[in-house]
């Protein structure tokens, strides 16, 4: 094994590993949130395909059964809050790129705030519905669907707390391999607005 | 102790363990003390102050065994501890028991473990036969052996195969590739470790009051949300196992498409590496599902939601599908890398490239993509929708067409070839390909609905799954072992011995699980502690055969034990092969090699003169001394 660190053909002494050719363009943090959105959108689509039986399948005679309803407009108004999330982490994001630095934190603590206050509003919501998620299985699916988002939005919250916390103690810079702790929460971030829209429209609108 | 306490490893990990755990209780207790509810539920399925730090303390000790400290350092933007590499590499057994970076100390780590989950999952079928030797009760109750057949088939899907395919990966993947190391080696390691806790709670479900998850290693519901509490053990390890398998699927996928060394073109990557890739896309992809599915059955169990209540809206056969959803893609997961390892065995041992190379990695993606069209029939007799079956069918006999393609090109690679069977791998793969067609021909029987109505919930399906999974899975697992063996320990195993094991096994696996064909067709059904007297014949010559199939593993433990510490020095390339693991030292250096090699053809130019795979750096090949500077080729023997 120590023969191993003898180098041969370099001068150097080098001790780490060598450099990993990159042979594709795309980074690896970014595959690597990429493939790990598949996997999310995979368990989103277990409990969809329950939503499926449970509402489709099953067919009771009403959905939502009888005496309950959904604040659909309450709803569509924390999806405005949620959608314009999407544009203030670009904005962060288009700032570094151009190294405005305030531009960043701004971006990410808007961001941030307005992730919060969709969370802050769901479970506001949750208090008031008058249903629970034991009551039949319309309450456990809408519980289910609805909660699993919250996790999310409570993991990106979190991503997007360290991409703050860093860019606050002067991290990330506009170079593209500088700001990929902005760039990859970002990705997750877009993934849990466009996974709101897909569970509000089948949730609440149809 | 306190510095015990402050270092990340086992003390920290036990501290944590018990300091999450007490955390989960006391916040079950806490919260129901709030809303004015009995302190403990015990009645029903719940048990909220079991379940709950039975998640909080695997977390817990991971905390504490130092999964999360650079990734909290980092999340906190504090300065991260510069790598000095303490985490590579092992230079005493001692290091096989921290949590280590290395790929190939994780590939050891992975494979060690779950050969012993193998053997535990190998002592429970043993029980299993004993009990079923004779009509009647032998050995164990019912209802234990309801638990014992459970916890066999789960310790051996999701301890076992599964995870030992990612370990034998993990080990010779990135060197076939020329990497120095997967794309992600702290989450590499976070995924071994949460193997080990997936397999403590199978196994301490046994502790549970009630006893072991007894609904199968299918848990349907309504039968899994109303069992006892050992249950939500299994639930709960599932996430577990899932977790480590989605982790390190992502892990090779990053790794085989930004990580290939320069010249490694898709077309030239090893079949081996084109396995892991479609088994990757197919976990990434199915096994949320699971997940998923084993989620509502917990909150069934635990919260009363009513996923599977029939009387509340709930659907019962909804389980079935979204579970097969996962789980025949899962039988794939399962296997494709056991394709990919027969595929390297056989070419290099019969001296010849792999027939159609370009067809055997299509077809490994034909079967990704149809393994998601076919789960349905794991239903036919469920109640399901009674139009989906033939459809289901219909995909069911097109799947055989890759894999047949697959049969027929080893079987084109072994014409005419070479071949050479002085290596159990060898005769592994050989007796892989003729006992995994058996299996694959009982698949189709069962995929055509009127012979599945027949034999569904038979010891015809017990032989079919045993004969793809013992005969098709296990057997390329022993191939891949023995071939890799000198690579990894840098030492040869006994060939005698390995005859032994060879033979034995594949007597104890055909005696034991062709005559299920035809006790299965008589109508002797599966999962059932008991039988009528007419099969006791049968069954007492199966469970002889099983008995000496169990016995003849312990020949392979002793050989591996003992050729580990003893055997005979192995040098860089016993085999000759062509592929790049084979051209460092064995075990390889430390970062696998000084420089990443470059590729200049396909990995199987067998007998092809002047062909080569792969030119190294300067070091640590076989043969002539090579001047500094200087580069040597290799990768070309006839
Ligand atoms: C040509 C390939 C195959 C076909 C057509 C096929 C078909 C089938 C069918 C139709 C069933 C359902 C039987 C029933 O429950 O009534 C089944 C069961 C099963 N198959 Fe296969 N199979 C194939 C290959 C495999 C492979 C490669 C594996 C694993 C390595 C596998 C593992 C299983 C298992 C574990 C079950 C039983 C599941 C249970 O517990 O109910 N099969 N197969
Ligand atoms: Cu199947």
């Amino acid at each position: 094994m120590e023969s191993a660190t003898v180098a041969v053909s370099h001068a150097d002494h080098h001790h780490g590993p060598p450099e990993a050719n990159q042979s594709s363009r795309i980074d690896r943090q970014t595959l690597g949130i990429l493939l790990f959105i598949v996997s999310e959108v995979m368990l989103f689509g277990a409990f969809f395909a329950s939503y499926f039986f449970l509402r489709v399948v099953v067919d009771p005679p009403s959905w939502p059964p009888h005496p309950y309803e959904l604040p659909v407009a309450v709803a569509g108004m924390n999806t405005a809050i949620l959608v314009s999330s999407s544009f203030t982490i670009h904005y962060a994001l288009e700032s570094i790129r151009r190294g405005n630095r305030n531009g960043l934190k701004l971006g990410l603590v808007a961001t941030w705030l307005l992730g919060a206050t969709f969370l802050f509003i769901q479970i506001n919501e949750y208090v008031h519905l008058g249903f629970s998620a034991r009551d039949l299985s319309f309450g456990s699916i809408f519980y289910s669907l609805t909660g699993l988002h919250g996790a999310h939005v409570f993991v990106g919250l979190m991503l997007l707390s360290f991409a703050t916390i860093r860019a606050f103690r002067g991290h990330f810079g506009p170079e593209e391999k500088d700001h990929l702790g902005v760039e990859v929460p970002g990705i997750y971030w877009h993934f849990v607005d466009i996974m709101w829209l897909v569970v509000f429209v089948t949730v609440y609108v149809l | 102790m306190a510095a015990a306490i402050k270092n990340p490893g086992w003390w920290r990990g036990l501290f944590g363990a018990v300091a999450f755990g007490a955390f989960g209780f006391g916040l079950v207790i806490a919260l129901r003390a709030i809303s004015d509810l009995p302190l403990y539920q015990t009645e029903q399925t719940g048990y909220p102050h079991v379940i709950v730090p039975a998640i909080t303390a695997p977390l817990g000790f991971l905390w504490g065994f130092g999964c999360f400290d650079y990734w909290l350092r980092w999340a906190a933007g504090l300065p991260t501890i510069p790598d000095d590499h303490s985490q590579h590499g092992a230079k005493s057994w001692k290091d096989y028991f921290k949590f280590n970076t290395d790929h190939k100390v994780i590939g050891v780590q992975y494979v060690v473990t779950t050969f012993i989950f193998f053997f535990l999952g190998g002592l429970m079928a043993m029980l299993i036969r004993a009990e079923l030797a004779q009509p009647g009760t032998q050995i164990v109750e019912a209802a234990t052996y309801n638990s014992l057949f459970s916890t066999h088939a789960v310790l051996m899907i999701f301890v076992f195969v599964i995870p030992v395919f990612a370990g034998l990966a993990n080990y010779v993947l990135p060197l076939m590739i020329g990497a120095p190391d997967m794309a992600f080696p702290r989450l590499n390691a976070l995924s071994f470790w949460m193997l080990p806790l997936a397999g403590i709670l199978f196994i301490g479900s046994f502790l549970a009051p009630g006893g072991a998850f007894d609904a199968g290693w299918t848990g349907y519901a309504p039968l899994s949300t109303g069992a006892p509490l050992g249950q939500s053990f299994f639930n709960l390890g599932v996430q577990f196992a899932g977790a480590s398998s989605i982790a390190t699927a992502l892990n090779f996928l990053v790794t085989i498409i930004t990580m290939r060394a320069p010249g490694m073109t898709f077309w030239r990557m090893p079949l081996l590496v084109w396995a892991n890739l479609s088994t990757s896309l197919l976990v990434v992809a199915a096994t949320p599902f699971i997940a998923g599915v084993q989620f509502m059955v917990l909150f069934d169990r635990a919260l009363h939601t009513n996923f599977f209540d029939f009387g509340a809206g709930g659907d019962v056969i909804s389980y079935q599908h979204i579970f097969w959803f996962y789980s025949h893609p899962a039988v794939y997961i399962m296997m494709l890398p056991g394709f990919g390892i027969v595929s390297e065995v056989i070419s290099t041992h019969a001296r010849k490239p792999i027939f159609g190379y370009r067809l055997m990695a299509l077809a490994l993606i034909g079967i990704v993509v149809l393994s998601y069209s076919v789960w349905a029939h794991h239903m036919f007799v469920a109640g399901m929708f009674s139009w989906l079956r033939v459809p289901m069918m219909i995909t069911t006999l097109l799947i055989a067409v890759p894999t047949g393609i697959k049969i027929f090109s080893w079987l084109g690679t072994l014409y005419f070839g070479k071949i050479h069977t002085y290596s159990t791998a060898m005769l592994f793969a050989l007796a892989f390909i003729v006992t995994f067609t058996i299996g694959g021909i009982s698949g189709v029987m069962l995929g055509m609905v009127p012979i599945d109505i027949h034999v569904s919930d038979t010891y015809f399906i017990v032989a079919h799954i045993h004969f793809v999974l013992f005969g098709g899975s296990v057997f390329t697992i022993f191939a891949g072992v023995y071939h890799w063996f000198p690579k990894m320990t840098g030492r040869m195993y006994d060939e005698k011995l390995g005859r032994v094991h060879f033979w034995g096994t594949l007597v104890g696996t055909w005696g034991t699980f062709i005559p299920m064909h035809w006790v299965g067709m008589d109508g002797m059904p599966r999962r059932v502690a008991d039988y009528a007297e007419q099969f006791g014949n049968w069954n007492l010559m199966i469970s002889a055969f099983a008995f000496l199939l169990g016995a003849v593993q312990l020949v392979f433990v002793y050989n591996m034990v003992v050729s580990w510490r003893f055997g005979p020095k192995a040098g860089a390339n016993p085999w000759r092969a062509n592929s790049i693991e084979w051209q460092v030292s064995s075990p390889p250096p430390i970062f696998n090699s000084t420089e990443i090699p470059r590729v200049v053809g396909g990995p199987y130019e067998f007998g092809i003169p002047g062909a080569k795979h792969a030119i190294m750096a300067g070091e640590g090949t076989e043969g002539a001394e090579v001047p500094a500077g200087e580069k040597s080729v290799v990768g070309t023997s006839p």
